[in-house]
């Protein structure tokens, strides 16, 4: 089963490779010549010395940290009481039906409508971003430990009793193992809704963060350096979503 | 003869559903002797499992006690070691580790049970296999690395439900030539809840024949064929003598639990 893995992960990794080079310089085409969309697109080699100014200056960092900073305040705040209430309502048949048609409709509500609504209720700093992200990543994680409880094979847990666990033990050897790889996935969907929430946020109303960045680069037509900012979240969140599959990968490694 | 480590006295069980109660159980009683194997017979829904379930702690009975060595348990019990039917190896340990499971719930360090599970994996068979996760394992590995868990723990008695029902018959076969071996090279006393009369003839010493609904001990046979039980014992004339006194009292029983099956079928659809 190796051999034909490997040559067709290699194949789909050239591929890959071979189309980001051959878009990069279409894109650097028709940037150069402003065939289409004019000053709207700039070359790919002026989008990279904007993110080499970027990388280059000190505000950069500020604006990276803030929104760093709210990505992680929102996804504790939002995951960590998402596993909670999903647990409980995989393992409390009557809440889970109760709740699920709620979790479902506000699962699938854009959370930026929400906005308005937590500025009004937190201000306009980034309270309001890490708000909004947490609400964001709230939802797939309890949906997706809410499955994973509702999956447990009932017999791991007779296993348990019929050798004594007690309740602490009943979690940490049969529960929390059972349910790693579901609570895994959750959190890398959770992970990636709660950085859209909080840039969503920034574009929309802040006087700091990458979002904000990116509006002010539009607002002075510097459009170069608005594809450099894109260009560095669209790396971030790569690298967390990497991050997180890595994880998965762990965790899903023996099934 | 030495006095039973095992006794089921007068059990009962029943069930409240949609329709009326369910007498599950009717007094039953069982004895089982040290280093003994027995099994109980019986046709589907005859209250099998839950007999098994009472017997190792995981359901409550509504009459009756279950006394391991003259002193009655309540609850699951070091003394019981169940093994069950469906698939329930854990998918996240190695056979080594799920066969060390109940060393680590005792609280026993890594190297010591590591070292004591591995005596457990070889008696199985699945030496070689220690490393590998249940997932690269066939169904019969899988249910030998529960066995194997089951047997770690050192219950004085061996419970099992039905524990080859997922397997097709010539491993199933296999498996019950493995299981006796085990179990005369541990003196373990054992019982097994199945349905199967080849199986139950092939490895016990006493079958208990279980009548249908509601479920009690109907008839004792016991099984006086030489040990080990090879191809040329269960090719004899008294190995089919058993399997047709066997059958010809299960058979009345199975017949009635077949006719409530079809009449629950045949009862207007509401739920």
């Amino acid at each position: 089963m190796a051999a034909p893995g490997v040559s067709a992960r290699r194949d789909a990794a050239l591929i890959r490779v071979l189309t980001l080079a051959v878009l990069v310089a279409l894109w650097e085409a028709l940037g150069q010549t402003r065939l289409v969309f004019g000053e709207a697109l700039p070359p790919a080699s002026a989008v990279a010395a904007a993110v080499a100014r970027e990388i280059a200056s000190l505000s950069f960092y500020r604006h990276l940290a803030v929104t760093l900073g709210e990505v992680a305040g929102g996804f504790l705040l939002g995951a960590l009481p998402g596993v909670a209430f999903g647990l409980a309502m995989g393992a409390r048949r009557v809440l889970g039906a109760a709740a699920d048609p709620y979790v479902a409709a506000l699962a699938t509500t854009p959370k930026i409508v929400f906005l308005p609504i937590v500025m009004l209720a937190v201000g306009i700093g980034p309270g309001s971003k890490v708000a909004l992200g947490a609400i964001s990543a709230f939802f797939p994680v309890a949906i997706a430990a809410a499955s994973g409880m509702r999956a447990i094979p009932p017999v791991f847990v007779r296993v348990g009793r019929a050798f004594n666990l007690r309740g602490g033990q009943m979690v940490r050897m049969i529960y929390l193992p059972a349910l790693a790889l579901p609570i895994v996935t959750g959190l890398r969907l959770g992970l990636g809704v709660c950085i859209v929430g909080v840039l969503l946020g920034e574009l929309k109303l802040a006087s700091v963060g990458l979002g904000f960045l990116a509006r002010d680069y539009y607002d002075q037509y510097d459009f170069a350096s608005l594809y450099a900012v894109v260009a560095i979240v669209f790396a971030l969140a790569s690298l967390a979503n990497g991050a997180m599959s890595r994880l998965a990968r762990r965790a899903e490694a023996h099934r | 003869m030495s006095a039973p480590i095992l006794r089921v006295e007068n059990v009962a069980k029943r069930f409240v559903t949609a329709t009326g109660t369910v007498e599950a159980l009717a007094e039953t009683s069982i004895e089982v002797r040290e280093g003994e194997f027995v099994a109980v017979i019986g046709p589907s829904g005859c209250g099998k499992s839950t007999l098994f379930n009472i017997i190792g702690g995981l359901d409550s009975a509504d009459g009756g006690r279950v006394l391991v060595e003259g002193k009655p348990i309540a609850g699951s019990h070091r003394d019981i070691g169940m093994v069950f039917q469906e698939e329930s190896t854990f998918p996240w340990r190695t056979v080594v580790e799920n066969v060390a499971f109940p060393l680590e719930v005792a609280g026993m360090g890594r190297r010591a049970r590591e070292e004591k599970a591995m005596r457990f994996v070889r008696l199985v068979g699945l030496d070689g296999f220690e490393r590998r996760y249940p997932a690269e394992l066939s169904g019969g590995m899988r249910q030998r690395t529960a066995l194997a868990r089951t047997l770690c723990a050192e219950p004085r008695i061996l419970l099992m439900d039905e524990p080859f029902a997922a397997l097709d018959e010539q491993t199933r076969m296999l498996l019950g030539e493995k299981l006796i071996e085990i179990c005369q090279a541990l003196k373990q006393t054992t019982l097994l809840i199945t349905h199967n009369l080849s199986e139950a003839v092939q490895l016990s010493d006493r079958v208990l024949v279980m009548s249908f609904r509601p479920g009690r001990i109907k008839r004792t046979v016991a099984i006086d064929l030489p040990r080990p039980r090879t191809s040329d014992v269960i090719a004899s004339e008294r190995f089919a003598s058993y399997l047709g006194t066997i059958w010809e009292d299960l058979k009345a029983e199975a017949a009635k639990g077949l006719a409530a099956l079809e009449t629950a079928r045949r009862a207007p659809a509401g739920r």
